[in-house]
């Protein structure tokens, strides 16, 4: 193994890791604040990314532009859902029924896709695709590279968010004690709400991303789902930095030990490090007690 | 979708009902009267179950398309043996269990004059099963996987040019003809978890280690891989002179991209099945120039069938027919030039050995080219080679139907 293939895989797996954080902050999200498992956010994130084609292939613009439209659309439809579909469920087994909840919702997404765009592979052709910038004799994809600073300055706003403002604050007492909060004279529903908002507009930032150097087709989110679910047990549910850690982690290991392994063993790395976090510290390693910080 | 499934249900078994009837008539009749096996006189009925419905009805379809144009062809060129060609198609919904039974009673009760073959390996192997149990010959247009030819299947013809294995085989042979200079020394391979994909590349592989290419990354990936840069990143490293993809569509997609941002030069790059789609250019832009894919069936190839063949189906259909019709096609070639050889398309037994012998020992000029077998049914051709030139996909081998030079080494992505 030479020295630059390792600078390289380093690189890749830094870059991935990011991706992979921002991927599975919506997720960590949700579960934080109602307990919700969303099976759903990897279908939202194949929706965002279709979009983001959609509107280059109509407008011919970048698709990053596109963000200014779903964004905001997707904040809504998360607002719209936790309202009239995730708190009518009944608390006692909200977190076994938001799975089949979801599940349907995931569904019925893939299902709309298939319809509206057909079952073809997309891709959205960008004229930097394949551009790279060399460092140290490693090469950095440009559009890798835009993907990870997306991450960066979502993770960033959603911590400043959640730690700095009145809106933060009040979702984080609501994640730690729904009725405390309440007897402070905060609606819990309606911060739940934004909370689950919150959530979706990551993915719809997470599947800009992703599309920006992947191939998408509908039925991709379930290859997806599972390391992401992995990724936010392994963070400690609830804990955006543990997921993000975790996140990070996850994505240099795998892309190190791609290099001896191969590829169908270095992907067994989730759900081996899922096995150990289960079997040894089943709040995770990054997150502490649930939920607890951000 | 769903509420469509009762009436054609139920349309389906009302169908069954009939023919149970008619049969039963007919072989009352059939008792008293002059024995008469099949259709009439003056017809040839083929007896096809095809996946019309389900899993692989796309395909299914396809293939269709090209047997009912080539059976039209035929009768609008004087038949088989100067009597008409009719097709008795069944649906059996992509259920490996339903085709066997339908080939059942295409034979056993419908008593056809002969048999083709369904779509994909699956349909293929317990079709071919229970034509081989009534002794009659099965060609096929689908099942290019090794084990439709592992089963040890005495009546099987693939009507294509070649299994998965040789679809680089033209390839091979134009790189270990290369002068010694300029040969490429090393080859990295990077191949889907998957019988076919993997089939083709490790084809070429064997092939180019046998003739001194040493193999410097041989990678397999799963089939839900989704990130791609780690194994670029290997196959960049090795820095090797040439390589092979055994490829899907999107992973073959994505891990040309995720080569292109590494900026690795390779001196030829293959990939099977993507570079063929129509999506490709659209997905990777203006960077095709030079990638390299195997192909079984181009419009384009001037053999004189595969000219008029297009022609027909054009005038037909209004558009290009693809490779499911052409494969389907060519199994109505194939089997026609048997019957025609022959002189015969009977039901019994001794007809029925007679094409399949006759297929054994000889060669048949197709739409996809001359094709001739092995004993366990595996057509002898070669996949042609394409690669992409000016924005477009043209055939580069064999030479003597080439539309372009083959270029090599591969310009710069």
């Amino acid at each position: 193994m030479s020295a630059s293939l390792l600078l390289q895989s380093l690189i890749l797996g830094l870059l991935l890791g990011g991706l992979y954080a921002l991927l599975a902050a919506g997720l960590t999200l949700y579960f934080g604040v109602m307990r919700v498992v969303m099976i759903a956010h990897s279908a939202f994130l194949i929706l965002a990314a279709y979009l983001a084609w959609f509107f280059t292939k109509q407008t011919g613009l970048d698709p990053l532009l596109s963000l200014f439209i779903t964004v905001p659309l997707f904040f809504a439809a998360g607002y719209g859902m936790q309202r009239a579909l995730l708190s009518r469920l009944r608390p006692a087994t909200l977190t076994m029924m938001s799975v089949l909840l979801t599940f349907a919702i995931a569904l019925v997404i893939e299902g709309g896709l298939g319809y509206l765009f057909s079952g073809t592979q997309r891709r959205i052709q960008l004229g930097y695709s394949g551009a790279s910038l060399e460092l140290w004799g490693a090469r950095i994809a440009v559009v890798k590279l835009i993907a990870f600073g997306l991450a960066a300055v979502s993770l960033l706003a959603l911590f400043l968010l959640l730690k700095k403002t009145r809106f933060g604050q009040a979702l984080r007492a609501t994640i730690q004690h729904r009725e405390a909060a309440q007897l402070l004279g905060i609606d819990t529903d309606r911060i739940a709400g934004f909370g689950f908002g919150l959530g979706l507009a990551t993915a719809a930032v997470g599947g800009t991303a992703l599309a920006l150097d992947a191939t998408i087709y509908p039925s991709l989110h379930w290859h997806w789902i599972g390391p992401l679910m992995a990724i936010i047990v392994i963070g400690g549910l609830g804990s955006i930095p543990g997921a993000a850690i975790a996140a990070m982690l996850l994505g240099v290991t795998q892309a190190l030990l791609q290099i001896p392994m191969g590829t169908t063993w270095a992907q067994t790395v989730f759900y081996v490090a899922l096995f150990a976090t289960l079997m040894f510290r089943p709040q995770g390693f990054f997150g502490g007690r649930l939920a607890q910080r951000f | 979708m769903p509420f469509t499934k009762t009436p054609t249900a139920s349309k389906r078994s009302r169908a069954a009902l009939t023919a149970t009837a008619a049969l039963a008539l007919a072989s009352t009749l059939a008792a008293c009267g002059a024995a008469e096996e099949g259709g009439s006189e003056d017809e040839i009925v083929i007896g096809i179950s095809l996946p019309l419905t389900g899993d692989f009805s796309e395909p299914g379809k396809g293939i269709q398309r090209g047997y009912e144009a080539w059976a039209e062809y035929v009768n609008a060129n004087g038949g088989l043996l100067g009597r008409d060609v009719r097709l008795e198609m069944l649906d059996d919904q992509s259920s490996a269990e339903r085709v066997a039974a339908d080939y059942e009673k295409l034979i056993n009760q419908e008593q056809v004059d002969l048999v083709v073959g369904p779509f994909s390996t699956r349909l293929v192997i317990p079709a071919a099963q229970v034509a081989q149990d009534y002794g009659y010959l099965f060609v096929e247009p689908a099942g290019a996987a090794p084990e439709v030819f592992e089963e040890g299947f005495e009546n099987l013809f693939y009507a294509a040019p070649a299994v998965a294995d040789d679809h680089y085989k033209l390839l091979a042979e134009h790189i270990l003809a290369m002068p010694e200079a300029e040969r490429p020394k090393t080859a990295a391979y990077a191949s889907m978890d998957d019988p076919f994909a993997q089939g083709t590349a490790y084809g070429l592989k064997d092939a180019l280690e046998e003739g001194g290419v040493k193999t410097v990354v041989d990678e397999v990936y799963p089939p839900n891989t989704t990130d791609f840069s780690s194994i670029a990143a290997k196959i960049a490293d090795s820095k090797a002179d040439i390589v092979v993809g055994g490829s899907q569509y999107q992973d073959g997609v994505n891990l040309i991209v995720a080569l292109q941002q590494l900026d690795y030069q390779p001196k030829l790059a293959a990939f099977s099945t993507a570079p063929t789609e129509t999506e490709f250019a659209e997905a990777i832009g203006d960077k095709t120039q030079g990638v390299i894919a195997p192909t079984g069936y181009t419009t384009k190839a001037d053999y004189p069938e595969n000219q008029e063949f297009v022609k027909f189906y054009e005038e037909k259909h209004g558009e290009a027919p693809g490779e499911d019709e052409a494969n389907a096609w060519t199994t109505g070639q194939v089997v026609a030039a048997a019957v025609e050889a022959v002189e015969c398309a009977e039901p019994d037994p001794e007809c029925q050995a007679q094409l399949i012998d006759w297929l054994r020992e000889n060669e048949v000029d197709t739409v996809v080219g001359p094709l001739s077998w092995d004993d366990k049914g595996r057509p002898q051709s070669a996949h042609m080679i394409q690669q992409w030139v000016d924005g477009e996909i043209k055939i580069v081998l064999p030479e003597d139907q080439a539309e372009a030079e083959f270029v090599f080494p591969k310009p710069a992505w």
